[in-house]
């Protein structure tokens, strides 16, 4: 772009006078002492001087010292089912429970299990047995749902794991726990640790992303608290970005009304030109910081909404998420959104889909719950592996607890399930997590779990694993003492790694 | 040394922070363990101190197995009792060779070395060294320096005396001249008042005040202005922000349904002591205890609610006890954080393992809140509004207006209905006794249906008249109001005295407070599990390493809050002094503002703050003195300018050679952009507003039909009150405040980090455009030509004259918008559309929305959202 308007001592946008990029050399040069290379305005210092890439490792860095062993998985997909999706009717088969329909539990298998107060008084505990039948999938033969075929069709794909189990009794409780490690908010989450540690192969889209979906009736569904993306007492810029489902996928992405990508580029390079000059007299490195933050803000400007932008998209590639994937906001748009920012450098993808809380809807509701949802979780591991992306990459399916094997209620007619986190399951896909297989088991009411227990902490600490992170390595130091995602529990469980 | 690579406040913004912490870390390694000559902190003959030099290596390597925590302890060796360490011989004083400390430090084996390889620590050759030359000389331990009272510490020599201003800057000359530092000039009057505006009241002066000071020819210039911000009252909502943070504020209760509350009228009460500089105890003890103060004002009931502004569970099958022991573990932690810096909150499963701080020191603090009526979550008033007892019902003039005209508006529908009622109980009375004595399908209740029994003319006169009223009352309780529905003004009684109920619950305030109304049996809890608690009753009582209860106090929140103010307390006045100094620093003199315990920074100025902890007690507990005090320092009043050198020497400034230097919090950062275009609305106190928010913020949470999630944005002026009095959900934080504190849980520590997402705020928010747009507007009036324009606009953000290179830049950057607008008129108006405020249609819409996007690139200058 030819400049009418030429400062002295500043020949024009595409590089800054000598005097400023020679101070930005300075100080850059200054903080890059003593690292691996890269400092604070290693990208500031690329972004200026005509970016510098090549180099092995993160666009942007993470902790020097990860991974703490090779990786098998580079990024995450979690597909979170709020509100808790039953095991009983989806992925543990209990043909026990069928003729036991509307008997009490036996006490023998109840025991003192806590439950919540919607259900723990309750003096009949009729058996539910799952509502639809199970089928046989895959080479492997997992039984799973026939409200579940897709899924079913990617059986050698997936590790179903039968023995979760957590404390919580109640949703956002539940969910805070596998976010953050602890029942209580205020800790950091998952992505916001993985970026913290792993930093991120891209400066065009956050590293951090979670998006939002909920079953179309509305009917049972949860809500999402930004704590459940939180960054804690982690640097705040390690919080997940929520894309929104309308409007600008992230909030003031957009221009203002009026003003033009070329005006707000020329705007930005005058706007640099007199910070360069502000750090020339003050010399604090933060501005650069602030200069390379202003260019990030720029190019996120067009790929972010690149990223809703399906055009490019092979109609085999739509027709495979299902014919929500053109309803903005759907979890089934959601999951081709998360494939495309994964394969652009995303490290953290953080789906959250609410509707599972079936308390009195079991029988209608559950059914069109899957529809919704497991046809497009298939389809995206189909996607990954198609590309190549799916053997480092790690997809995690699952909510915060399970629900009851008996009916919740009127005794004589149940009509739904209430929240129970003795044990539930979960799947797994993608890098390093040992396909067509199953963990663990449970009782013949799937009430105790009878093998190889995995809790919230013990499956962070495994999906870290595969990260290349010892979770019990990954510390921050906070009022005094080393936190980490796993508190002081979690053990890396074996069974579920390829 | 402590090194913690991992909490570098300044260095954190930025894509690679870590590395370059590492980096800044390693330079600051070299600089600290006099490898540097030019700054030793502990010259090669300097006395080994054992709080400074010995604990922290101990504590962060050895305490976790070998510390005071008996569950944890292996080979039952503790290394933080020096008689246990010595009857173990793992220290033999003066015999560093025969002391198994050193010889397992030392070893090269795996299965002996210490700490072992499995704890991911080691220790560098620089700490073996310091364990042995601390061995040699005796092994001498201190209790820790923050569990000892502060004393007056001397003054110590200096040989800049000219440039000392005040105590304060004794205590950083020492600092910097035993380093080999020099101070920095003193900042221009100009960037002086620009910071003195931020960090006092938090808004911006105006030209005509920037001026007014810098030509000021009076001696004591400086300090009539600190004293005139000291006195404005937008001082105390600039200092409210951290207090709020701290005190976990918000304006619902987070969780499910995430109902609104009052707390409200708390936030006013902070603002008013604040400016009224209510000295800190008095503050701290209506705070924690205001409700037990004999003959407590409402105002002291309200000042309680700080420990009520935690987060409430409301969900469906949520277990109440649960829910209100997380209650309690929020109020110690947050009050031990507050007050103490301590981090109590370890204790609630185990011992501490670093602070002498124990399970039964937890749950006795513990008691102390343990006697609420509340019941762990919250109730139902309204769809709106849920907050739990205890609380105080505070109806406003408002209230009390419309309630009476409610009141006047049922009294004369009941006048109108009251003929229709009578004559509906006649006939009912009339039909119910005809066939004689009513049976049991009457649905009366059964003694009346016996007293009726009673033939009619046996009754004595007592009797006909229970009977009456007794039938009356079946008739109004039953019966009336079949009329509803048939007759108007019944039906019109009946809804006004339906939306009385609902105006009542929804909008009389409710504040939770605090209140003893329900003394509980407090125990420990194993493992911290609210469903076993185990051993003794516990009474209140301070965590015994720090100073007992006074004889005769209460052993009570009130008796809590009176301890925390006894005049040898070792943490109260230090805790406080060192965030005062966060705030006009940007890092405490202890950086682990929230943690002065074995695990915190060892402060390089502990004289400094020790001093000031005096100060701050002896002078009445006056906290507007003390920041006084710290603002006329010759410290503070530095150029934050800095060179490459003291960069390299002292990157992260912990010696105060400089003034800091960083971006002011985004709450602040919105107040600058309205105040500077003139749009803010100085109003103080009230109900929270609705500023401009992105669509879907709040509404994405409304998965649940359990309430309206709709965001009410406010009209007219609301829109530009201070970000202080922004409804504050807890559940999502406002959207343009970022970087700010979650108000979730107890946050005492300052972040600033930089990311896209705060550029993009401030270069896209409507508030910054129409802030823009409004300045713009104001600068074309005030000046004829466009570099008068420039400057007006540059001056009402930054301050200062704009130098000719600005001008030269801006004049470009004028100059380009103004082409790009001038090619595209329908943009410049699209522009210009930007917020509710009303456009100035005398203005060339080119030329207008040509300067607006210079105004809003001056307000996203580093310049401008930095206070420097």
């Amino acid at each position: 772009m030819s400049d009418p308007h030429p400062l002295p001592g500043l020949p024009g946008d595409a590089d800054l006078s000598s005097a400023f990029a020679e101070n930005v050399v300075r100080v850059s040069r200054r903080r890059l002492f003593g690292s691996a290379g890269m400092g604070i305005g290693g990208v500031a210092l690329a972004s200026m001087l005509g970016r510098e890439t090549g180099a092995a490792g993160p666009v942007i860095a993470g902790l020097p010292d990860l991974p703490h062993h090779p990786p098998k998985a580079k990024r995450v997909v979690m597909l979170w089912q709020g509100g808790g999706p039953s095991h009983v009717d989806l992925f543990d088969p209990k043909p026990v429970m069928r003729d036991h329909v509307g008997k009490d539990i036996p006490e023998s298998v109840r025991g003192t299990t806590r439950l919540s107060t919607m259900s723990s008084g309750y003096a009949k505990w009729p058996t539910q047995p799952a509502i639809k039948p199970f089928k046989r999938y895959g080479n492997s033969g997992i039984e799973l749902s026939e409200m579940l075929p897709n899924v079913g069709g990617i059986a050698d794909e997936i590790c179903v794991v039968r023995s979760m189990n957590t404390e919580a009794v109640n949703h956002a409780p539940g969910v805070t726990l596998f976010m953050t490690g602890a029942q209580v908010p205020g800790r950091p989450s998952m992505g916001a640790w993985l970026t913290y540690g792993l930093g991120c192969d891209t400066d065009e889209l956050p590293a951090f992303v979670v998006m939002t979906s909920s079953d179309k009736g509305k009917t049972c569904g949860q809500l999402f608290f930004d704590y459940y993306w939180g960054s804690g007492f982690l640097p705040s810029r390690f919080q997940g970005v929520r894309f929104r489902n309308t409007g600008d996928p992230v909030p003031y992405l957009a221009n203002p009304p009026g003003v033009s990508r070329a005006a707000r580029r020329a705007l930005l390079d005058d706007v640099a030109a007199m910070n360069a000059a502000h750090l020339a007299d003050y010399g604090d490195p933060e501005i650069d910081t602030r200069i390379s933050q202003y260019e990030m803000a720029f190019r996120m400007q067009t790929s972010v909404p690149d990223l809703t932008d399906f055009s490019s998209e092979p109609k085999r590639v739509l027709d495979r998420y299902g014919p929500d994937v053109h309803v903005k906001g759907s979890f089934a748009a959601n999951c081709l959104i998360a494939r495309r920012l994964l394969e652009r450098g995303t490290r953290f993808v953080q789906l959250m889909h609410a509707g599972w809380d079936q308390h009195n809807n079991l029988f209608t509701q559950l059914e069109e719950q899957c529809r919704d949802t497991e046809g497009p979780s298939a389809a995206l591991v189909l996607d990954l592996k198609e590309r190549g992306l799916l053997d480092d990459t790690l997809v995690a399916w699952g909510g915060e607890f399970g629900r009851t094997p008996f009916g919740q209620g009127d005794p004589t007619n149940p009509k739904g399930r209430d929240h129970f986190g003795r044990a539930y399951s979960w799947w797994l896909a993608g890098g390093g997590v040992r396909g067509g297989h199953v963990h663990g088991s449970t009782d013949d009411f799937a009430w105790n779990i009878t093998a190889d227990p995995v809790h919230v902490h013990d499956m962070q600490a495994t999906m870290l694993h595969l990260l290349g992170i010892d979770h019990a390595r990954l510390l921050f130091r906070y009022q005094g003492r080393q936190f980490r995602l796993t508190d002081v529990h979690g053990h890396v469980v074996k069974g579920i790694l390829a | 040394m402590p090194l913690e690579p991992h909490t570098v406040p300044r260095f954190s913004g930025g894509r690679f922070p870590l590395s370059a912490g590492r980096a800044i870390l390693a330079v600051a390694l070299v600089v600290v363990a006099g490898g540097a000559d030019d700054t030793p902190v502990r010259g090669a003959d300097t006395p080994i101190d054992f709080n400074r030099d010995i604990r922290p290596i101990l504590s962060e390597n050895c305490f976790y197995c070998h510390g005071q925590d008996g569950n944890k302890r292996q080979a039952d060796l503790r290394l933080d009792d020096r008689d246990a360490a010595l009857a173990a011989r793992a220290i033999v004083p003066g015999d560093p060779g025969a002391s198994s400390l050193l010889e397992r430090v030392h070893s090269t084996d795996a299965d002996v070395v210490m700490p072992p390889p499995s704890s991911n620590r080691k220790l560098s050759e620089e700490q073996k060294t310091l364990l042995e030359k601390w061995i040699a000389s005796g092994a001498e331990y201190r209790k820790h320096w923050a569990f000892e009272a502060p004393v007056r510490p001397e003054s110590p020599a200096v040989n800049h005396g000219g440039w000392v201003r005040n105590g304060i800057d004794v205590f950083v000359l020492a600092g910097l001249e035993g380093a080999g530092m020099r101070p920095s000039p003193e900042a221009d009057r100009t960037t002086l008042i620009r910071r003195l505006s931020a960090d006092l009241v938090g808004l911006p002066p105006t030209p005509e005040e920037v001026d007014a000071f810098v030509a000021d020819p009076a001696a004591d210039a400086y300090e009539k202005l600190v004293d005139r911000l000291l006195a404005s009252p937008h001082y105390g909502e600039r200092m409210a922000l951290p207090w709020l943070d701290a005190a976990r504020y918000a304006d619902s209760n987070g969780f499910q349904q995430d109902g609104d509350t009052w707390q409200w009228m708390w936030r006013d009460w902070v603002v008013k002591a604040l400016n009224d500089d209510m000295p800190f105890d008095r503050f701290s003890i209506e705070q924690l205890a205001g409700d037990l103060l004999p003959d407590a004002t409402v105002e002291q009931k309200i000042a309680s609610g700080f420990n009520r502004n935690h987060l409430l569970n409301g969900e469906g099958g949520a277990i109440a006890e649960e829910q209100r022991f997380n209650n309690l573990f929020d109020r110690v932690d947050t009050t031990s954080t507050t007050w103490l810096g301590l981090t109590l909150a370890c204790c609630q499963c185990h011992d501490h393992k670093y602070d002498p701080l124990t399970q039964v020191d937890y749950y006795r603090f513990l008691d102390a809140f343990n006697r609420l009526s509340e019941n762990g979550t919250p109730q139902y008033f309204s769809s709106r509004i849920r907050v739990a007892p205890p609380l105080i019902e505070l109806p406003t003039e408002e209230n009390n207006a419309r309630i009476a005209d409610f009141e006047k508006q049922i009294a004369a529908a009941d006048t109108e209905a009251a003929p229709i009622i009578e004559a509906g109980f006649a006939g009912w009375r009339k039909g119910l006794l005809a066939s004689g004595v009513p049976g049991d399908a009457a649905g009366l209740p059964g003694g009346l249906l016996d007293q009726l029994k009673k033939p009619e003319g046996e009754r004595t006169a007592e009797e006909r008249q229970a009977i009456d009223a007794d039938l009356r009352k079946h008739f109004d309780e039953k019966v009336r109001n079949d009329l509803v529905g048939k007759a108007a003004p019944v039906e019109r009684a009946a809804t006004l005295r339906r939306q009385l109920g609902e105006y009542r619950a929804d909008q009389i305030p409710r504040v939770m407070v605090m209140s003893d109304d329900r003394p509980r049996e407090t125990k420990l809890l194993d493992r911290g599990d609210y469903l076993t608690p185990t051993g003794d009753p516990l009474t209140f009582a301070p965590p015994g390493v720090l100073p007992p209860l006074p004889e005769g106090e209460a052993t009570n929140r009130l008796g809590l809050a009176r301890w925390l103010f006894r005049p040898d307390h070792p943490l109260t006045a230090r805790v406080q002094v060192n965030r005062m100094w966060q705030h006009f620093f940007g890092a405490g003199l202890v950086k682990t503002v929230e943690d002065l315990g074995v695990q915190g920074e060892y402060p390089l100025h502990l004289p400094l703050l020790d001093w000031l902890a005096l100060e701050f007690r002896d002078r009445g507990w006056s906290q507007k003195q003390i920041h006084r005090l710290i603002v006329t320092s010759a410290t503070y009043r530095q150029s934050s300018r800095v060179g490459p050198d003291a960069l390299a020497q002292d990157p992260e400034n912990r010696r105060f050679g400089r003034a800091s230097r960083f971006r002011m919090p985004s709450a602040v950062l919105r107040d600058v952009a309205l105040a500077s275009s003139g749009l803010l609305d100085r109003r103080q106190g009230g109900r929270p507003v609705y500023p401009y928010q992105p669509d879907q913020i709040w509404e994405a949470l409304a998965i649940t039909k359990e309430r309206d999630f709709t965001y009410p944005q406010s009209q007219g002026s609301d829109l530009y009150r201070r970000s202080l009095y922004t409804f504050w959900r807890r559940t999502v934080s406002p959207a343009n405040m970022f970087d700010a504190a979650n108000r979730q849980t107890c946050r005492v520590r300052a972040s600033t980090t930089c990311t896209p997402l705060h550029a993009l705020t401030t270069l896209n928010d409507p508030t910054w455009v129409e802030g823009a747009r409004v300045l713009a507007a104001a600068s074309m009036k005030a000046a004829p030509d466009v570099d008068g324009r420039l400057s007006h606009a540059f001056r009402h953000v930054v301050c200062r004259v704009p130098t000719d290179f600005d001008l030269v830049a801006l004049r470009r950057m004028h100059g380009r918008q103004r082409e790009l607008y001038a090619a595209d008129p329908a943009a410049a108006k699209a522009f210009l559309a930007v917020g509710a405020s009303p456009q100035d249609a005398a203005l060339d819409p080119v030329d207008h929305a040509a300067l607006s996007a210079v105004c809003l690139a001056i307000l996203n200058l580093d310049e401008a959202l930095c206070r420097e």
